[in-house]
């Protein structure tokens, strides 16, 4: 591949600053991130996709409690989205109600094979480190509820 | 001008049946079909509204709801006024015909061509009314509610699986239907397979 000089899309570590890459500008995003360990496959993102771009795989394991009924809950086989289908709408962020995904500000994964950007649980959970911490609370907002 | 001193006057000059309202400062003037041609030309002759910049014109699928139809939009621009105009009539479902107003913004014809193709909305008295975006042989009018993607037929719904259950969903309980697409048994793979030898149908 060519050196590629244009500005806007630059090679390499882009969306860092520190890096010497541009910023993204105020409101951009990039891909999206799992944070797998609160997904529970409950399959709202995969049905409220309209791209139909979110593969979801899961089975139901049983867990013994002591002094208790045993539960069942979820387990994830598999997740993953496909970038090359992915509109970057962020309704999987909005519906998720485990708050599981994320926007990431990295931008930077160009493939070379379409197939190549179907992004699979592993690196869904990678984009996981470099999504920005959440804005502080507002000081004059309400505090949590029941307090 | 001011967005109600617009409408206001773009509902004097089309005369009966018109109607404007303003939503988030800027206004759309209703008017009847039969006098579409005669409302742009007000529009852009009148010295007051002096709407000369021909912005696009498109169409909103309103057929799920009444007075059901499709509503045909077209922008205009002031340029001296500096102010917009929204003119907006409605074509009813089953026979959505509509003079072109290529004779007054002659900018319209590509616009109303895409408007054609995709809504299936026939401007008569258009010069050229040749599809300009979709290829040869394309059947159906993409923009309309009732059309299906191609797509949705060729690939599996990923959001069919139950939570927990592995890739074949159980079938107990009513199985969950992806929005926008119709029953398979309407439309499909499945009901092209029980239709089989029949039409070669896809787009109906």
């Amino acid at each position: 591949m060519t050196e590629n000089t244009d500005e806007q899309v630059p090679d390499g570590e882009i969306a860092d600053e520190a890096a010497g890459g541009p910023a993204l500008p105020p409101g951009g995003h990039g891909v999206i991130a799992l944070l797998e360990e609160n997904c529970t496959a409950c399959m709202l993102c995969a049905r409220e996709c309209p791209d139909w771009c979110i593969y979801i795989e899961s089975h139901q394991q049983t867990v013994e409690v002591t002094g208790g009924r045993p539960r069942q809950h979820n387990v994830l086989d598999r997740f993953a989205i496909d970038f090359s289908l992915c509109m970057y709408c962020g309704i999987c962020i909005e519906v998720c109600p485990f708050d599981a995904l994320f926007w990431s500000p990295e931008f930077s994964y160009a493939e070379r094979d379409l197939q190549g950007l179907t992004h699979e649980r592993d690196r869904l959970r990678e984009w996981m480190w470099t999504v920005p911490a959440p804005p502080a609370r507002d000081p004059d907002g309400a505090g949590p509820a029941g307090s | 001008m001011t967005p109600d001193g617009v409408g206001a006057r773009m509902v004097a000059l089309v005369g009966a049946g018109a109607a404007f309202s303003v939503t988030f400062g800027e206004v759309t003037v209703d008017v009847p079909t039969d006098r579409w041609v005669e409302a742009l030309t007000a529009a852009r002759d009148d010295p007051q509204v002096a709407a000369r910049f021909f912005d696009w014109l498109s169409a909103v699928d309103e057929t799920d709801r009444p007075p059901a139809g499709f509503s045909v939009l077209a922008h205009l621009y002031s340029l001296t006024g500096r102010h917009h105009l929204l003119l907006r009539t409605l074509v009813p479902t089953d026979r959505p015909r509509l003079p072109s107003v290529v004779g007054v913004f002659a900018g319209a014809g590509w616009h109303e061509r895409e408007t054609a193709e995709m809504f299936g909305v026939v401007f008569d008295g258009h010069p050229d009314p040749t599809p300009l975006l979709l290829p040869d042989g394309f059947e159906g009018h993409p923009l309309r509610k009732d059309f299906v993607l191609a797509a949705r037929v060729a690939k599996p719904w990923p959001g069919a699986p139950e939570p927990g259950q592995g890739h074949p969903a159980a079938p107990r309980r009513t199985r969950t239907r992806p929005p926008g697409v119709p029953d398979p048994a309407r439309w499909g793979a499945g009901h092209q397979e029980s239709a089989a030898g029949q039409v070669g149908g896809d787009g109906d």
